[in-house]
């Protein structure tokens, strides 16, 4: 397939523009959760509160410390956990998602990629709920390192957007894709320290955590919540991701853009 | 929004494929075995055949200022697909068009529309999605409340409305914008009697306003009525152009056998 160089930039520039539409497309997704239910969005919420605060107990003493410390690095790490693999698995069904649109009308298809991230984002902030609960609860220092979370959340973003757009593309041609995306993920899950940490591990198994990119996303939002700048390591993992998964994405979206209204 | 002082649409040679995958093509599995799979049996038959339908082919013409084109074939003959190519959905295959000026498809009037919103929200959305900047939609609003004439439900969901009031916030909707080139697909659904009137006579004035319609219809007396030139297409071919009456007659003279691509 030929590459569109052109067209993929005006899309991605357009849908960028567009911000107004993707803005409010999102907001009215998480509106329309709130809509004859209580909680809403919070359910989400509750879950993982409700997981984390069951869990704790049993964790903390099976990897052997005290729930003071577990509890912060559990509840920190399973909220930026979720919003990063949200936008992956959310991502998947982008394009399926949008065929109402896509198949009707000429639009820079990245609003709906945008769409995904921004409600996101906003779900992430009901989650954080839970970490300021447990940061007052259990005094975690607030401090400078602290305001490193938003460039966090702007890495992840950024990164979520590229990988909206590659797995919504791979999902629309392939649709075995978005179950095989949730399997994998799940087993990430575990792979990845967010249940343990990394010094559990043990010298010889490192590897296993340096070189996981999963691990560097959780870092840069997660060590400033816990009071402590991400590693140098974590940002360079993070923005050499985001570089080359939008290079490598442009490249695929300039070939397959024109192709996903006949996939859908 | 911008006027440009020429509106037109150039089409040569245009061409549309449809790849069909079926429901086990498109699956991973198939494509990583088939390389095998292609292997193997690579002296039997050669390459895996896909399903591809030809929607459109080698089909050329030129609109300008003024024109109201018809399109008239059978089902399957490619209208709707024209409609999309000219819409911008899909890009061709082969050959090219060009298009001068603000397109609107009125394929689906109120695309976007969420059930769960209320009628302000979806006029918002669906006006966004027609194309309408924000400062574009809040000055029609006055407009598109008046002539849906849905008062007091507008404030609640549209999943609450009769089918005929959402009929009447889709129409209000579409026909608030200001389009240099029109695409229309069988007209648009206006709700009972009394409306359909008004709609009528502000379907009209929509289309006095813009350059360029095309419309694709079964319906002799609506092309007969809207359109003053014609285009027949029959297995994605373009037959014959020209005056509306005379490409009717050829339609009508034409085997009546329904195509399925």
């Amino acid at each position: 397939m030929t590459p569109d160089y052109a067209t993929a930039r005006a899309d991605i520039i357009d849908g960028i523009r567009a911000f107004r539409v993707w803005t409010r497309l999102g907001w009215q997704e998480v509106k329309r959760r709130y809509r004859r239910t209580f909680f809403g969005p919070f359910w989400a919420t509750l879950s993982i509160g409700a997981f984390i605060g069951g869990m704790v107990f049993i964790w903390a003493p099976l990897f052997k410390t005290d729930v003071s410390s577990y509890l912060p690095f559990l509840a920190t790490g399973l909220v930026s956990w979720t919003f990063a693999t949200a936008l992956i698995s959310e991502g998947c069904g982008t394009y399926t998602a949008g065929v109402a649109l896509i198949t009707q009308l000429k639009f820079p298809y990245t609003v709906l990629n945008f769409m995904v991230v921004w409600r996101n984002v906003i779900v992430f902030f009901h989650n954080v709920v839970i970490v300021v609960i447990v940061v007052i609860a259990l005094r975690i220092p607030v401090n400078w390192h602290t305001l490193l979370l938003f460039p966090g959340i702007i890495i992840v973003a950024v990164n979520g957007a590229w990988m909206t757009i590659l797995f919504g593309m791979v999902s629309a041609r392939f649709r075995d894709v978005p179950p095989l995306v949730g399997n994998v993920i799940q087993i990430l899950m575990f792979v990845t320290p967010i249940f343990w940490f990394s010094s559990q591990l043990g010298p010889g198994a490192q590897p296993i955590v340096t070189y996981n990119f999963m691990y560097h996303l959780v870092e840069v939002m997660r060590a400033p919540m816990l009071g402590m700048a991400p590693s140098l390591l974590s940002y360079a993992f993070t923005i050499a991701g985001a570089i080359v998964g939008w290079l490598v994405t442009f490249d695929l979206y300039a070939r397959f853009r024109r192709r996903i209204p006949y996939w859908l | 929004m911008g006027y440009s002082t020429l509106t037109s649409i150039v089409a040569s040679n245009l061409t549309i494929d449809f790849p069909i995958y079926g429901s086990s093509h498109r699956s991973l599995r198939q494509t990583l075995f088939a390389r095998t799979g292609g292997l193997i049996r690579h002296e039997r038959a050669g390459r895996q055949q896909r399903v591809v339908v030809r929607a459109l082919d080698d089909v050329s013409f030129t609109l300008r200022n003024g024109d109201r084109l018809g399109l008239i074939g059978h089902n399957g003959a490619g209208k709707s697909t024209l409609l999309k190519v000219i819409a911008g959905v899909y890009t061709p295959d082969a050959g090219s068009i060009r298009i001068e000026g603000r397109v609107s498809p009125l394929f689906n009037s109120a695309p976007g529309l969420d059930p769960d919103d209320n009628g302000y929200e979806n006029i918002k959305t669906c006006g966004m999605f027609l194309g309408m900047s924000s400062e574009e939609i809040d000055r029609k609003l006055l407009d598109i409340v008046d002539f849906c004439e849905l008062g007091e439900y507008l404030d609640l969901p549209v999943r609450t409305y009769s089918t005929g009031m959402v009929a009447r916030l889709g129409f209000a909707i579409a026909t608030a914008i200001e389009p240099d080139i029109l695409l229309l697909d069988e007209g648009l659904g206006a709700g009972d009697a009394r409306f359909a009137a008004r709609a009528e006579a502000r379907m009209q004035s929509l289309i006095q306003r813009t350059r360029i319609l095309v419309l694709a219809s079964h319906s002799d007396a609506m092309i007969k009525s809207m359109c003053n030139r014609a285009i027949l297409l029959e297995k994605g071919r373009l037959i014959a152009i020209g005056p509306v009456d005379e490409i009717i007659n050829r339609y009508h003279q034409r085997p009546a056998e329904v195509h399925v691509a």
